[in-house]
């Protein structure tokens, strides 16, 4: 072997070993120190905490724009994943109707969406008392407008002396007349209707739906029947209410019924076909506020030779 | 050459990093989280095992370092309510958190 080739050789070995020492020592030995970094590089199970922590922070503070700040830089794979699990696991343990409400607005700014949300979703923030509801004068016997025998009541032309014509130039009526006569018009003569009674003062109970509860829960047993879900609403008189939404929800997933649509088993009956080992949340009406959580399907007892099966619950909600 | 490729043409990557190393400011938004997040679920436990991640050697300690800065800074009341909280919760506080215990002074 020749001193060029030899020389050439041993340039390339060297480079070689240096280069190897030098990448052993800056990958291995003295890598570049990472201290500033930044919720994008966490490991997968931290990075995935991040997502819930700013999730339930917006739970705690509602301070949306801090969250999407916080969100930022982060795949949207990662935040879906965990928003979605989050909501989920929210909804089968019962969480408050404020805290899936916020949980539910952040995800929909992130466009993230889940069956669980679609109850919270739309639906006004308070359960104030509807005033669909409210404002019915019920004709009940103290609402009667009792037409007392006065002499005021009575619609005779003569004129009572309580009348002041003066005084009396009524909205529209004659309101262009530059003239008061005082002979007053028998139309003056102050109506029943004009004396304000008390009774129609509005009453301040709330709407039937956010009065209703539990009261009522009972396992069903029958063999050869789906296990499933029986819902009764009820009103004040103990009859059943139709045309109320039902709302069921489980981790993955959310259904929806309406009472009376099977009037056969009474107007406020509503039912949903139910697996075992899955936690049911009831929620009632366009609030869907969950009224029963953990709500799970048991077996029946046995019952002689008979082969175990498993039940159904009936649940009854009354105000 | 090996030099300046491993420390500046390819470094090394890191993409697994634990909670321990962000930058500051994540860092201090970490711990309001996870304050935060013991107010909302009372999970103590879990809470327990985010500050060690945070700051194995120090985890209590981390919490009043950030409640007390924000004190001095003028920060968020309820934010150090929170965190005030979570170090008593773990067995620790100051007199400078002591009224935020009580609510924000």
């Amino acid at each position: 072997m020749s001193g060029p080739v030899l020389r050439r050789a041993a340039l390339i070995v060297g480079l070689a070993i240096g280069l190897t020492l030098g990448l052993v020592y800056t990958w291995g030995i003295a890598p570049v120190e990472l201290t500033n970094t930044y919720p994008a590089l966490l490991r997968t199970d931290y990075r995935w905490d991040w997502v819930r922590l700013t999730a339930i922070s917006y739970v705690a503070d509602g301070d949306l724009e801090r969250a999407l700040s916080r969100l930022d830089g982060l795949e949207r794979e990662d935040v879906a994943h965990v928003l979605e699990g989050l909501i989920e696991e929210y909804a089968a343990i019962g969480r408050s109707t404020d805290a899936m409400r916020r949980l539910t607005t952040l995800a929909e700014a992130l466009d993230v969406y889940t069956p669980a949300m679609s109850v919270y979703l739309y639906t006004p923030a308070l359960p104030s008392p509807a005033p669909t509801r409210t404002p019915s004068p019920i004709p009940t016997a103290t609402a009667t407008p009792t037409p007392t025998p006065t002499a005021t009541a009575t619609p005779t032309h003569t004129p009572t002396p309580t009348l002041e014509p003066t005084s009396t130039p009524t909205s529209t009526l004659h309101a262009s007349s530059p003239l008061s006569t005082p002979t007053p018009e028998p139309t003056d003569t102050p109506r029943p209707t004009s004396t304000p009674t008390p009774t129609y003062t509005p009453t301040p109970t709330p709407p039937l739906l956010d009065r209703l509860h539990m009261t009522e829960k009972e396992l069903v047993c029958q063999p050869g029947q789906t296990p499933r879900i029986e819902v009764v609403v009820k009103d004040e008189r103990g009859e059943g209410l139709a045309g109320v939404e039902v709302w069921l929800t489980w981790p993955g997933g959310a259904d929806r019924a309406v009472t009376g649509l099977k009037p056969q088993q009474g107007a406020g009956y509503a039912d949903f076909n139910a697996e075992r080992n899955v936690s049911y949340a009831l929620g009632i009406g366009e609030l869907g506020i969950p009224l029963v959580t953990g709500v799970r399907l048991e077996p029946c007892p046995a019952v002689g030779n008979e082969r175990p099966f498993i039940g159904s619950w009936r649940i009854v909600l009354e105000p | 050459m090996g030099f300046a490729i491993g420390w500046w043409l390819w470094p090394a990557k890191y993409t697994n990093t634990p909670p321990s190393v962000l930058r500051q400011d994540y860092y201090d938004d970490y711990l309001l989280m996870t304050a935060a997040a013991y107010e909302v679920e009372g999970n103590l436990k879990q809470a327990q095992e985010r500050l060690i991640a945070l700051a194995p050697k120090k985890p209590v300690v981390s919490v009043i370092e950030l409640a007390e800065r924000l004190v001095k800074t003028g920060g968020d009341p309820e934010e150090i309510a929170r965190l005030a909280r979570l170090a008593q919760a773990m067995g620790t506080t100051t007199s400078t958190l002591a009224p935020y215990l009580e609510g924000p002074p």
